[in-house]
């Protein structure tokens, strides 16, 4: 079941809705409430889908003499993948936070990334390596950044504890599972561990029918819409469609996606967890810099602060490039680049990434020309044509996303794509 | 020289923007006067200046979005 898809999932989740209500209303803010609700969505999700595993099986003596071996596969609940992935996560973190405190940390911390990209890695690449294995989850790709985020902390020494049901918590909460928005462990944890005055409530409430009708108008009339009468009815190539395609495109993401993120944050706030919002009027950022504070934001701000500034970091503090900007753009490829492989492994994913990587170089190279030049001015027009021109950028790069345009080549065994 | 002093100084050196020490509630990530860029730059010049690590999670934009927040962030880190 996809979270948010169907009315199904809506009329499920009300089981869940009305009885936090109450408990809010009449008990207060209750973790144990949280965690069942979680775990009882998270069934439900997962419960119902089997992967396929492949496993090696001994046949017995082969004609050279070692071991033969026969890859079965074999059919195994999704719901154990993640919860064995979540396990997992949370023994690396724990052993993690175990060495940061006693031992020499160097080669500890790289490990605990590695170990903690490897299931994400392992699903990606599966599939390749050994036809009909199916390893990924839907909402794989956040669940590691969470866990990602958590050893950060652990490296920085902003976490010191580490409670497991806290930990869980943090990366099951079944809201925001799926599709995020990518919360931050400190963040998560503040708002898990503060007192929640029943005032709150009323405004969480508020806050929850906002965000959930939004959610129905962009994702269920809007996107719906723009899918069924715009571009699906484009399916043939030729120079105008794909502009036309490029545009309808473009909408139906934008609307899909912030109503899946507003339906995400509504039933965080019902909960009682302040999740971060997605999306701030994109379409009218006036620069390419100021769209992916706009886009995405829980995404874009954590590759920022995760990769961005931790390369740049290192890269200054080690000297490597005689000037900051050689760092700082290399910076915004490799950042934006993980941003676009994180998408998928196809070459039009990492395309679209690079693309943007290369848009903000040019922004930064154009703004540092301009600056003691001033041919692009300051006042209302050309903020607008700013406006316009980061538009058509940004559509451009979201032709290439769909893969309408991009480079493309299938895996070996045709499996169905891995899900976000 | 006081803390204050030495965060401005040092401040003042990665935006090169004099008057910072002349307006301490002005918006800096808002005006664009700092960046991700320059924020690393304040950092390293901070652990230089101080001897305090810092680490670009620790704190918010927030917490950073004016002359006057980063003095008495810096006055809070190097107390501790």
């Amino acid at each position: 079941m996809i979270p948010y898809a169907d009315f199904l999932y809506f009329g499920i989740l009300l089981y869940i809705a009305l009885p936090t209500v109450v408990i809010r209303r009449w008990l207060g803010f209750s973790r144990a409430w949280v965690l069942l609700a979680t775990a009882v969505m998270l069934m439900l999700q997962y419960g119902t889908l089997t992967h396929a595993l492949p496993v090696n099986v001994p046949e017995g003596v082969g004609l050279t003499g070692g071991l033969a071996l026969s890859s079965t596969v074999a059919e195994v609940r999704e719901l154990w993948v993640v919860l064995a992935c979540g396990l997992f996560q949370w023994a690396v973190a724990r052993c993690s936070l175990f060495l940061r405190a006693r031992t020499a940390w160097y080669w500890p911390y790289p490990m605990a990334l590695l170990l903690t990209v490897l299931p994400l890695v392992a699903a990606r690449f599966l599939p390749l390596v050994i036809p009909g294995s199916h390893l990924g989850f839907l909402g794989i790709s956040y669940m590691t950044f969470r866990s990602l985020d958590v050893i950060f902390g652990i490296q920085d020494r902003l976490i010191q504890t580490l409670p497991v049901d806290q930990f869980l918590a943090f990366l099951f909460f079944f809201p925001t599972i799926s599709s995020g928005p990518i919360d931050r462990y400190r963040r998560f944890r503040d708002d898990w561990n503060r007192p929640h005055p029943p005032a709150e409530f009323w405004k969480d409430l508020d806050g929850a029918v906002h965000h959930i009708f939004t959610g129905f108008l962009y994702k269920f009339i809007l996107a719906a819409l723009i899918k069924n009468s715009w571009i699906d009815r484009l399916a043939v190539g030729g120079f105008l469609n794909t502009v036309s395609y490029m545009y309808g495109y473009s909408l139906y993401l934008y609307f899909d996606f912030a109503g899946y993120s507003a339906f995400a944050v509504g039933v965080s706030y019902l909960l009682g967890i302040h999740t971060p919002e997605n999306f701030n009027r994109p379409f009218l950022a006036g620069n390419i810099k100021d769209f992916w504070n706009r886009w995405h934001i829980s995404l874009s701000s954590w590759l920022r602060d995760h990769v961005y500034m931790r390369f740049m970091l290192i890269a200054t503090k080690g000297r490597w490039f005689t000037s900051k900007y050689t760092a700082s753009y290399l910076g915004f490829f490799l950042a934006f680049g993980l941003m676009g492989l994180w998408h998928g492994i196809e070459p039009y994913y990492l395309l679209y990434g690079l693309y943007h990587g290369a848009l903000l170089v040019g922004h930064d190279l154009l703004t540092r020309w301009n600056k003691p030049r001033r041919v692009w001015g300051d006042g209302p027009l050309w903020r607008a044509l700013g406006t316009l021109v980061t538009f058509h950028l940004v559509c451009l790069g979201f032709l290439l996303f769909s893969g309408r345009i991009g480079p493309t080549w299938k895996p070996v065994g045709s499996v169905p794509p891995v899900t976000r | 020289m006081t803390i204050s002093d030495r965060v401005l100084d040092v401040l003042v050196g990665v935006a090169e923007i004099e008057d910072l020490r002349h307006d301490p509630d002005v918006r800096l990530y808002d005006l664009q006067i700092l960046d991700s860029m320059k924020t690393v730059e304040l950092i390293v010049a901070f652990a230089a200046e101080f001897g305090v690590e810092i680490s670009p999670t620790e704190f918010d934009r927030e917490d950073w979005a004016t002359p006057r927040k980063i003095i008495a962030y810096m006055e809070r880190k190097v107390a501790a």
